[in-house]
């Protein structure tokens, strides 16, 4: 999915977990995310607290998508 | 470690007045068993049933498979951690009740569980088929939730196996095998010209009923770690898990892995089997990374030549997989993979979810996407209730006429990433 979005001409940035597979199926922009069965939160953490996670991973990954790449880019912190 | 491994042949199983082995023959007092499997309170009522190899019998929604064993000498007793004391087993005497198993089904906890055919075209996909079968279908108390009845099937399980194993305490083995691994600076220079191979044995532990347990603790909580290959024959890793039918390791997997078999076979001979790495399929990528670092730096460590890698699963697993194979490669030991392939109904699919031109030595356990039709049964153990739902079943899966059309993923062991099965794939 994120290949053929790109191929449309739209940039895609990837959220995922297992990075590694993310680049063997050559995404180009990669967020790492929290972990394979809730990555966008974490439920350990207290509801304001994770809040305060998915918003910056919100973020993060827009701001990917205003960043200009050359080849795969994993954004980490 | 050195333990001997008797073997007492069971041909049959029958129902009788006192459980008790004679002339090849298990017979068990099924309210005896019953009364063992209720002294849980999660459990409201379990009927026991036998399925022996060749009949038109389908046990289904299988859960777990448990070879019936007892330790007769040596320290510790089978399951350690779990039904006995947190002993280091693998030394001494292990009876085993060879040909007999015990299999554990009931209403599904997850979607995961699987098929077991005795006779027809799906008996050939799983080699629980061969085996004598006492079936326990568990019902659970009402209000309990997946994880608790879960883990109450499963004792039940282990329960009942060690039950019957201990019959054969006093019973002459119709065969004895002797396994021996030494400490690793002696085991190295035993064989000094054959080639060091070690066996990295990965675990399901995605979580979320996908577990293992390593003498009692859950192994998403292990860091990689090594074991005496005979600790296994004792029940030190049992299954906990829910994974699809096909690839997951029962605790009968486990007991008999044939990749630890196979290496003792050729140990001495033209290897050199040095031991078991253990570890683990988190869910957290940094998991995943730090386990692969540590199993690749324990086959250097143990200055091994070669490494067998098995997974366990599928989906992100195959990275689990992939990442300890490439690190061990980048270590200087040459690795083999054992795996499975979700490559579709026409296996023209990619295989594996991750891949790596490292991974040039792949032993598969095949499709498990491929479609199988399994005749009516005329008589099921447990209930056809959830076949549409196990993965593998689709909607219409199970036919009016009680014949079901699915994939193999839905049978008990189809395609198993221990290679205990018949299926693989030649590549010339």
């Amino acid at each position: 999915m994120v290949k053929e979005i790109e191929r449309a001409g739209i940039p895609v940035v990837h959220i995922c977990t297992v990075v590694p597979i993310s680049l063997t199926v050559g995404a180009n922009r990669i967020v790492p995310a929290i972990a394979i069965p809730y990555p966008l939160g974490d439920p350990t953490l207290e509801p304001t607290e994770e809040k305060k996670l998915r918003r910056k991973l919100v973020e993060k990954a827009l701001k990917s998508l205003q960043t200009e790449v050359d080849g795969q880019t994993v954004f980490e912190d | 470690m050195h333990l001997e491994l008797g073997k007492i042949k069971i041909t049959d199983i029958q129902f009788g007045d006192l459980t008790k082995v004679e002339a090849g023959v298990l017979y068990v007092n099924k309210q005896e068993l019953i009364d063992l499997i209720m002294e849980d309170d999660h459990i409201k009522g379990v009927s026991v049933e036998l399925a022996r190899p060749g009949e038109e019998v389908r046990i289904t929604p299988v859960k777990d498979v448990i070879e019936p064993r007892v330790k007769v000498e040596g320290p510790g007793g089978i399951f350690p951690g779990v039904l006995n004391k947190v002993t280091t087993v693998g030394s001494g005497r292990t009876h085993v009740l060879s040909g007999a198993a015990v299999v554990t089904c009931g209403k599904i906890v997850g979607f995961q569980e699987g098929i077991i055919d005795m006779t027809g075209p799906g008996a050939d996909y799983t080699p629980f088929s061969k085996l004598n079968n006492v079936c326990l279908v568990i019902e659970a108390t009402e209000g309990l939730n997946q994880y608790e009845y879960e883990a109450a099937a499963r004792m039940a399980g282990l329960k009942a196996a060690s039950y019957l194993g201990q019959i054969g305490k006093d019973i002459q083995p119709d065969e004895i095998k002797v396994y021996e691994t030494k400490p690793l600076l002696e085991q190295a220079v035993e064989y000094p010209n054959l080639p060091k191979v070690g066996y990295v044995y990965m675990l399901q532990t995605q979580g979320l009923l996908h577990d293992t347990y390593v003498y009692g603790v859950d192994a998403k909580k292990i860091v990689p770690t090594i074991l005496y290959p005979t600790e296994i024959m004792d029940g030190a890793i049992l299954s906990g898990n829910c994974v699809s039918a096909c690839d997951k390791n029962t605790t009968y997997h486990h007991l008999n892995n044939p990749i630890i078999h196979d290496l003792y076979e050729r140990h001495g001979k033209d290897i050199n089997f040095m031991g078991i790495i253990i570890t683990n399929e988190n869910v957290y990528l940094a998991d995943k990374e730090r386990s692969s670092n540590w199993t690749a730096k324990f086959t250097k460590y143990l200055g091994l030549d070669g490494a067998i890698i098995s997974q366990e699963g599928f989906g992100n697993p195959d990275t689990d997989l992939i990442m300890n194979c490439k690190k061990i490669e980048d270590e200087g030991v040459k690795t083999v993979i054992v795996t499975d392939e979700y490559a579709g109904r026409d296996g023209a699919s990619q295989s594996l979810a991750d891949a790596d031109p490292k991974a040039d030595a792949v032993v598969t356990g095949g499709n498990a996407n491929e479609v199988i039709v399994l005749p009516p049964m005329k008589k099921v153990i447990g209930t056809l209730d959830y076949i549409d739902k196990i993965a593998g079943g689709f909607d219409g899966s199970l036919r009016p006429d009680g014949s079901i059309e699915a994939e193999i993923q839905v049978i008990t062991g189809a395609t198993n990433e221990l290679g205990f099965n018949k299926m693989s794939a030649i590549t010339y």
